[in-house]
């Protein structure tokens, strides 16, 4: 069947105009849209789930020795926008939100950077774990073991023998 | 900076260098009649020659290398350069593999170490793929119609309690005495 021109017509009239105006009004972003992850720098704890199983990389988690500092980097220019952060976040600290209007003139502008610092270790005096995630792993260890944190894993390890042999002798 | 190198219509020269042909159709779905980009003057044409911008969809593979180079070169200046989908804006998930040559950035390192290029303004549009409506804000942003929302954030923590052996084992006690102890609360 081959529609005349003046039937086309009518048909468009009746559709009307579906065009969006998009940059000049706001859209909706459908519900369970993945967009913008962003880490909430009051929840976050320094653990590095989220960089251990981040496909592309995109999140990268690095120890400043010099100024106690633990750096979590995130570039939103490598995310892909999975989710899986989101998922293995055990404060629920990082989230996808529902922004998408992400373009930079700069990828610099594309980066966020969260800086927590570190415990020393009471033993040898060597950095090795925020001081959220100290008290974070404190709440589910019984009492009498919780000094126990306050060392680094070589030097628990080696305090933790010693307990060991004293109670077997 | 704002980009008033064109006071006129944007002629766009669309080019896979690479990817998996799901930001090319999310490129192709902003000339659809949904989103229709030419009310706003931008057009897809066939030829760098013809083109303002370039498109690059991909992290740009070591095949399609030379040729995003002469496509690159046969646009005239004054251009300008959009970075469509996570592989074209840092590489993506094949950032480190030994086919890929790693997005855009690492494309003007090689333009300005053999070519010695003056680098055209780029603006980035991460998304895996983006919506057809971040690309068009993407091109809104490179005019100047739009203004950046995106910024660079950094956090430093500042005061964290000191940790010691009493502290650490009447740790619910300080808690609630001291109250506001940023702990990853649930």
């Amino acid at each position: 069947m081959k529609a005349s021109r003046i039937e086309i017509f009518k048909e468009a009239l009746k559709t009307g105009v579906v065009t969006k105006k998009y940059p000049f009004e706001p859209i909706e972003v459908p519900e369970g849209f993945r967009g913008k992850p962003s880490i909430d720098t009051e929840k976050c704890i320094g653990c590095g789930a989220c960089v251990s199983v981040c496909p592309p990389n995109a999140l990268s988690i690095e120890v400043d020795a010099k100024r106690g500092v633990k750096r979590i980097m995130l570039f939103l220019g490598r995310c892909i926008f999975c989710g899986r952060c989101q998922e293995v976040c055990p404060t629920e600290a990082i989230k996808l939100s529902r922004e998408f209007e992400l373009s930079s003139l700069n990828s610099k502008d594309l980066y966020q950077v969260v800086e927590l610092k570190m415990a020393k270790c009471k033993i040898c005096g060597r950095y090795y774990a925020t001081v959220r995630q100290i008290l974070f792993t404190a709440r589910n260890v019984p009492k009498d073991q919780r000094p126990l944190l306050l060392l680094c894993d070589e030097c628990r390890s080696k305090v933790s023998a010693k307990y060991i042999s004293y109670a077997r002798w | 900076m704002s980009l008033k190198l064109f006071r006129r219509s944007l002629w766009v020269y669309h080019l896979n260098s690479g990817g998996c042909n799901g930001c090319d159709i999310e490129v192709l779905n902003i000339f659809t009649p949904y989103h229709d980009v030419e009310r706003l003057g931008i057009k897809l044409v066939a030829s760098p020659r013809h083109a303002d911008v370039i498109v690059f969809t991909g992290p740009i593979t070591r095949e399609t290398l030379p040729k995003a180079i002469r496509a690159f070169f046969a646009v005239p200046e004054p251009k300008a350069v959009v970075a469509v989908g996570s592989c074209a804006c840092g590489g993506g998930i094949w950032y480190d593999s030994y086919a890929v040559i790693g997005g855009i950035e690492a494309f003007y390192r090689i333009l300005e170490k053999y070519y010695k290029v003056r680098l055209p303004p780029t603006v980035y549009v991460p998304g895996c793929p983006p919506k057809p409506e971040a690309i068009i804000y993407g091109v809104a942003v490179l005019r100047g119609v739009l203004k950046q929302k995106q910024r660079k954030t950094y956090f430093l923590e500042k005061e964290v309690p000191t940790l010691t052996r009493d502290f650490i084992v009447n740790l619910e006690k300080y808690m609630k005495q001291g109250g506001e102890i940023s702990i990853g609360k649930r």
